[in-house]
């Protein structure tokens, strides 16, 4: 599994980006997107086509974790969302492994890989957490990796030089949230 | 203040490195610079950073209601140095309270996430995960009660709504004997000033984080048991009033 | 907030919302008075918060922090400036505060400045900040020592801003210095009190100087600045 993770502002300006691979089930960490060459450009491009369907789910449902809000077919991708109190959003793709046909070169964006069905992931991990990204197993696991980077989001925000919407560059920041990732996804 | 429409937001990013914005807008600092990764700040070898501090360290502790008062003092002081008048200096400690309505909206929600004993669950019964208000009677509440109780250590005294037919969007939070009006006697010449405006910025601060478009301002209301008895007038934006009528069709509570 | 909004606060057209009393929403005309809740109730509520000296710890320190936050804006992060003008702040309250601090502390007059340090580090921050810094590293003509703060609760939440300058140039935490300053000026003691290092910087501890740089005799004290 392969993971996109964002903080937006209250406005959708970006905060942070991090892109982190699995490592359960002996995943290395790394990942492992179906466009290597567009991949950061594609996960905000459907990150944000996400974001109108996040703010319908914001004013029906007043829990913080939202879990799954949105899939998007021709990337295989799902989106998780949780909204701190205070407006700020964090979003999570995640996307099964490589199809079969797309992981030798990584370097072609082929009209065929574009249509890749949602699902059909042949590389089965032995993570339950990979295996189905709906399942109630992985909603909780990215809600405890949702509420730690929340508890260090909150640590950024309390410092009285942080103002809302300002880039979170804190490299502590980047090592807590890609601990948090390891320890959950 | 409201989120802009998401078109006009799009368009800000990508004017973002051209747009300067005033220093004073709320929210127009909303826009993220783009800079390389930082090597980051340094800190000590024992690792004393913010990420290190548990959130819940100093929940309990408390210090000296003077030493309050005098940083209170002396923030108040500075602030007239830099206005004209009276309105302008409310407005200046308004402004400086908003960004800590913010910072406790979080601290709240965290501290009532991470522990048993929930912040946000009120004096009766309520134990279930707390929630982000979505109507203004809950965000309301989470004023009087949670927030008033980790600033001021008790719930403010009064929360009320106007029958008014024309002013349904308006709303008084009363403090009888507001903390921050404790040590600071305000000069004759300029009795309208109520100090409490630096809490009405806090209020500001918690709605707005919330998505509730709000103005609030602090009054002088005396009595002659409470002299400096405040009451902060919250006025909801016209976009929270239509969402409000559009939740209470959906059942939404 | 225009003259007739104002005004209207006190007229009777507000209904009750409080979460003890039941919202009532189908009379929208009625006209409500406030239930009047004196104090003591809501105290028994919360025993625990009764004591009228204490405030909420995270209030002064989040309160400092907006302080600090706004010099660092008004003077464009100029960090000389924002030190010396968090220094002028502290010694005005240093001035106000040593009445306070004789009247809790009831002590007398020190015998000399030694007796003084340990005053400064043992009664006043403990009343002030609930923290008591290490006297220590003393001349070897005792008018000059240093306090270690194991704690300082105006730098909880800090993180000085990541602009290449700040953990440089700036001492978050240079009111103290000020007030310091201020009140022993009030004691007859001209002393000159300043940071050498602190945790925000990336410090192993935080750590002031302070030196007597003479007693005052029979003078008026100066005016505030």
């Amino acid at each position: 599994m392969s993971y996109y993770f964002t903080i937006l502002s209250p406005t959708d300006t970006p905060l942070f980006n991090i892109a982190f691979g699995t490592s359960k089930g002996g995943g290395d960490g790394i990942a492992r997107f179906r466009f290597p060459e567009t991949a950061q450009y594609m996960n905000q491009f459907i990150i944000h086509s996400s974001l109108d369907i996040l703010e319908e789910a914001q004013w029906t449902n007043g829990g913080m974790y939202l879990k799954h809000i949105d899939t998007y077919p021709p990337a295989a991708a799902y989106i998780s969302a949780f909204l701190t109190p205070s407006g700020a959003r964090f979003l999570l793709l995640h996307q099964p492994p490589h199809l079969p046909s797309s992981t030798s070169t990584g370097s072609g964006l082929g009209s065929s890989s574009l249509l890749g069905s949602a699902g059909s992931t042949t590389r089965a991990s032995s993570s339950s957490v990979a295996a189905n990204p709906t399942s109630p197993q992985t909603e909780e696991a990215v809600r405890q990796f949702m509420n730690e980077v929340y508890e260090n989001y909150v640590k950024t925000a309390m410092s009285p030089f942080y103002k809302q919407g300002m880039e979170i560059r804190s490299p502590v920041f980047r090592t807590r949230v890609t601990a948090a990732g390891k320890k959950w996804l | 203040m409201a989120a802009p429409p998401r078109h006009s937001t799009m368009l800000s990013i990508s004017n973002g490195g051209t747009q300067q914005s005033g220093p004073n807008d709320k929210q127009t600092q909303q826009q993220a610079q783009t800079l390389p990764q930082s090597p980051g700040l340094r800190v000590p070898s024992n690792r004393k950073t913010i990420y290190d501090r548990h959130l819940n360290r100093s929940r309990n502790a408390e210090l000296s209601r003077a030493s309050f008062a005098y940083l209170f003092g002396e923030m108040v002081t500075y602030a007239q140095r830099r206005v004209t008048g009276i309105q302008d200096l409310e407005k200046r400690l308004n402004e400086q309270g908003y960004p800590l309505g913010l910072r406790l909206l979080d601290l709240l929600f965290y501290r009532s996430t991470s522990t048993s004993s929930s912040a946000l669950s009120s004096s009766s019964t309520s134990s279930s995960p707390p929630n982000r208000p979505l109507r203004i009677i809950t965000l309301l509440h989470l004023i009087h009660g949670p927030l008033w109780r980790l600033l001021f250590g008790r719930s403010a005294d009064a929360l009320e709504h106007s029958v008014s037919p024309d002013t349904p969007n308006e709303y008084m939070i009363t403090d009888n004997d507001p903390l921050v009006n404790t040590y600071i006697s305000v000069p004759r010449e300029m009795s309208m000033l109520n100090c409490a405006a630096f809490v009405a910025g806090i209020i500001e601060g918690v709605c707005d984080g919330c998505g509730f478009e709000t103005k609030v301002s602090a009054h002088n209301q005396p009595t002659e048991m409470w002299p400096s008895r405040t009451v902060f007038l919250v006025r909801f934006g016209d976009s929270v009033m239509e969402r409000e009528k559009v939740l209470e069709r959906a059942g939404v509570k | 907030m225009s003259a007739n909004k104002t005004s209207r606060i006190g007229e009777e057209i507000w209904k009750s919302v409080n979460p003890q009393t039941p919202i009532i929403t189908e009379k929208p005309f009625s006209i409500y008075s406030t239930a009047f809740r004196p104090r003591t109730q809501a105290n028994q509520l919360f025993p625990r918060r009764t004591r009228v000296d204490k405030v909420n710890a995270e209030l002064v320190t989040l309160t400092y922090g907006t302080i600090v936050a706004q010099l660092c804006q008004d003077y464009d992060s100029d960090y000389q400036e924002v030190n010396k003008q968090l220094d002028k702040m502290g010694y005005n309250i240093g001035m106000r505060l040593i009445e306070d601090f004789l009247a809790k502390s009831g002590v007398g007059r020190c015998a000399n400045f030694r007796e003084t340090a340990d005053m400064i580090a043992k009664v006043g921050f403990k009343i002030f900040l609930n923290v008591t810094p290490t006297v220590t590293n003393w001349a070897s003509d005792n008018n000059q020592f240093s306090l270690i703060f194991e704690d300082n609760p105006l730098a909880d939440f800090v993180e000085l801003p990541d602009d290449g300058r700040a953990q440089d140039e700036l001492w978050f935490s240079n009111i103290l210095c000020g007030v310091l300053r201020g009140s022993l000026e009030m004691v007859q003691m001209q002393i000159e009190a300043h940071f050498v290092s602190d945790v925000l910087r990336g410090d192993e501890t935080t750590e002031m100087r302070v030196s007597l740089v003479r007693y005052i005799e029979d003078e008026m004290p100066p005016e505030e600045e």
